[in-house]
């Protein structure tokens, strides 16, 4: 991947130069006047920028942080070789490992066991920029609800097996397009980028 | 003394030191040469050029790991023209390393890694592809795993098999590009010291089998203490992480094993993972079977059947039974809880005549016949009773009805089974009595005529002095606490002494000993804080007895 495949966007200038035209006053006459604009919308029924959720959700970015992806190699193995890094960047503690011998020999070490505390977590994806082997990416799924706190801890099985994530796509991850990796599903979309299109894109025109 | 003066700061050396070990004597962090094939304990190879110097007046860089200081000698090893060496060195040395730190056992302590941070930083000239593969994951035996890619070509383990174990299984093979280590026809390396090759490699080329892939070593945390094996004493570290001990490595001391230590050693504390641990305490119940109690509850009603017995049927009927595994101050305070609250006067502590083989040795190097590790500290705290003769006379005195009570400290040996003439010996001699209470870290068959079952830490889990075969008294620190209900045997006869201090939690093991250092005549003149140095040495007991 190029860099010029990147849109480069320079935050600092921007903020500085709005910082130094912002006239207080004005800004919040701004500011409410955008909720006039969306209050008189409603009553008017020109637009309804309402959705209703949990059946409809909006679009969630391509850099959304949810629950985790355990990516796999092409014969579908898991990608993991068990180096430890995404525990050891946790800042919540929240992945344990248990490494194994691989039989095969140029592999060598993979993950027997790999658990995310879910309820742990604080989905600050250090994970995903400390691993090496681009093996765990996040997804956009963060409705992490259930019955019991140990059905909370996600297993390997389950990190690799994601209903919610395959109508959704991938969330955060190092590399937009994955270069070495695959995902251990397929999403509902061709293109992972693309994939989990949110039901409701444009304000519906009633 | 030659005076030599290495970055601008003058230091003394011994005559014949060479610089490298001249500037480790002088102990500053400062004048730390990078090395690879320099090892204090090994003879000088000179092959890594890792240690290259500038010494004023000689005309090309010198390798200072052997060059021998002259006086006035002006050593400089951090201008740019060393700095510059160093990092080529480096990077011919990682020409052909995979780069595969993820996987490797090696990462957080390897010294490539270190040395590339603190003087390469390079930009790799050779691309992946063109790196020269060689042989992975290739089984070494029990020990060590070896994988030729990552060797940096030191030699250590190959100096180290020829030289400290006398076996020369490693050897070197091919040339050039594709010279690697290994052993003639893959034979694995079966010596008793198979270890020691993984911990002297100083990257990931020799990885230990037993810790592989078991934890990276940036989570564990390292407790100084000394191995419980045999009367050795060798000098370790314990690696451990929540509770749990994940490998042990040697420390070096010149006086007791160098930097080496042995297989059994090594592996010693796998052994009480496999124990059946006493975790709680348990009392003689109506029925006569043992039932779980309280702590205070087993604790007072040793205190109070050991006062009525001595009460009823006199001193002699009591025996203090010690162990040869326990630390020196868990021995003294419960030698001087039994003397002084009732007035007991027969001890003892041999279970397999440890008294009479402590100083011989089971091979050249290291390793003793006798697997206790305080033989001499219980000898010297007057332990060995030369009436009774061991656990057989005890035996007999219990079952002609001349003993009635005991209180028994026992540690499991580490390494090989207790025999099963002691282990008989020992259930006779606690059906017999009508009174035993046993301090134990663990449940074993012999056990279920006791009275009282007392749980406490084992090794490693109490901090204390242990005496080798030579009377050298050695520190072994506490990695953790003692599992459970358990609690150190030490804390239990103090607090039955009354001698725990209000404020403080437990004795600590260091008053025990200033106490001992005082009291005792073998301890005379050591302090605690002292026993760091190699000279800490008991003095022969006065007329041995054997």
């Amino acid at each position: 991947m190029k860099n010029s495949d990147f849109k480069t966007i320079n935050v600092t200038e921007r903020a500085e130069a709005q910082e130094k035209n912002a006239n207080p006053f004005l800004e919040t006459v701004k500011g409410f006047g955008f909720t006039f604009k969306r209050f008189l919308d409603h009553v008017t029924g020109a637009e309804d920028h309402l959705i209703s959720y949990p059946e409809e959700k909006r679009p969630y970015s391509n850099r959304f942080r949810g629950t985790h992806i355990l990516t796999v190699r092409e014969d579908g193995s898991i990608k993991c070789v068990a180096c430890y890094m995404c525990a050891t960047a946790c800042p919540a503690d929240c992945i344990s490992i248990d490494a194994a011998e691989h039989p095969d020999k140029s592999i060598e070490k993979y993950a027997k066991r790999f658990d995310i505390d879910m309820l742990r977590c604080v989905f600050c994806g250090f994970c995903v920029d400390a691993c090496p082997e681009e093996a765990i990416i996040m997804s956009r799924e963060h409705e992490i609800c259930e019955y019991t706190r140990d059905t909370t801890i996600y297993g390997i099985d389950r990190l690799m097996n994601r209903p919610q994530a395959v109508d959704m796509g991938p969330g955060y991850r190092p590399n937009y397009p994955m270069i070495e990796s695959k995902l251990p599903f397929t999403p509902a979309h061709p293109d992972p980028d693309k994939a989990g299109k949110p039901v409701n894109t444009t304000p519906k025109k009633k | 003394m030659p005076k030599v003066t290495i970055n601008g700061i003058e230091i003394e050396a011994e005559k014949g030191m060479t610089i490298i070990q001249a500037a480790d004597a002088a102990g500053l962090n400062e004048l730390k040469i990078p090395r690879f094939c320099y090892h204090p304990d090994l003879p000088i190879d000179g092959n890594c050029r890792m240690c290259l110097v500038e010494v004023e007046k000689m005309p090309k860089l010198v390798i200072a790991c052997n060059t021998p200081v002259t006086d006035g000698m002006v050593v400089h090893t951090q201008n740019d023209r060393v700095k510059e060496a160093v990092r080529g060195v480096l990077e011919f040395l990682l020409i052909n390393h995979p780069v595969d730190c993820p996987i490797c056992d090696q990462a957080g302590e390897c010294w490539l890694q270190d040395y590339y941070m603190k003087h390469g930083l390079y930009q790799s000239r050779i691309e992946l592809g063109e790196k020269i593969h060689k042989r992975k994951a290739v089984d070494l035996g029990p020990m060590v795993v070896l994988d030729s890619e990552r060797c940096v070509h030191c030699s250590r383990c190959v100096r180290f098999t020829e030289l400290v174990t006398k076996t020369g299984e490693m050897a070197f093979f091919n040339r050039g590009g594709h010279v690697e280590i290994g052993t003639i026809e893959n034979r694995p390396v079966l010596n008793p010291y198979a270890g020691n090759i993984a911990d002297v490699c100083p990257v990931g080329a020799l990885t230990s089998r037993d810790f592989r892939f078991q934890s990276r070593v940036w989570f564990l945390k390292f407790t100084d203490s000394i191995c419980n094996g045999c009367s050795t004493g060798c000098n370790v570290r314990i690696d451990h992480k929540t509770g749990t001990i994940y490998r042990m490595v040697p420390r070096r001391n010149v006086d007791v094993n160098k930097s080496w230590m042995c297989d059994e050693g090594r592996l010693s504390f796998h052994t009480l993972e496999t124990v059946n641990r006493l975790l709680a305490p348990f009392a003689k119940g109506p029925d006569g079977q043992l039932i779980e109690t309280e702590f205070n509850h087993a604790v007072d009603q040793m205190d109070r059947e050991i006062g009525e017995t001595v009460s009823k049927k006199g001193v002699g009927s009591v025996i203090g039974f010690g162990s040869a595994g326990a630390t020196n101050e868990s021995l003294y305070l419960m030698k001087r809880y039994l003397t002084e609250k009732h007035g007991v006067n027969q001890f003892e502590f041999r279970l397999e005549d440890e008294d009479k083989k402590v100083e011989e040795r089971e091979d050249d190097l290291l390793r003793r016949t006798d697997k206790r590790s305080n033989t001499q500290g219980a000898i010297a705290l007057g332990f060995a009773d030369a009436a009774l003769g061991g656990i057989n006379g005890a035996a007999k005195a219990a079952s002609r009805g001349d003993l009635t009570a005991a209180v028994m400290i026992y540690h499991p040996k580490l390494i090989h089974d207790l025999s099963g003439e002691a282990k008989q010996s020992l259930k006779q001699f606690i059906d017999s009595l009508q009174f035993s209470a046993i301090l134990t870290p663990v449940r074993e068959s012999w056990m279920d005529g006791a009275s009282v079952l007392i749980p406490i830490g084992s090794w490693s889990e109490e901090e204390g002095t242990y005496t080798n075969f030579n009377r050298a008294v050695q520190r072994g620190g506490r990695a953790f606490a003692p599992k459970e209900q358990a609690r150190e045997a030490r804390e239990i006869f103090a607090e039955l002494l009354g001698l725990q201090r209000p404020g403080y939690f437990v004795t600590q093991a260091e008053e025990v000993f200033t106490e001992m250092a005082e009291k005792v005549p073998a301890f005379t003149g050591l302090t605690y804080k002292g026993l760091a140095s190699n000279n800490a040495k008991v003095p022969p007991p006065e007329g041995r007895y054997w």
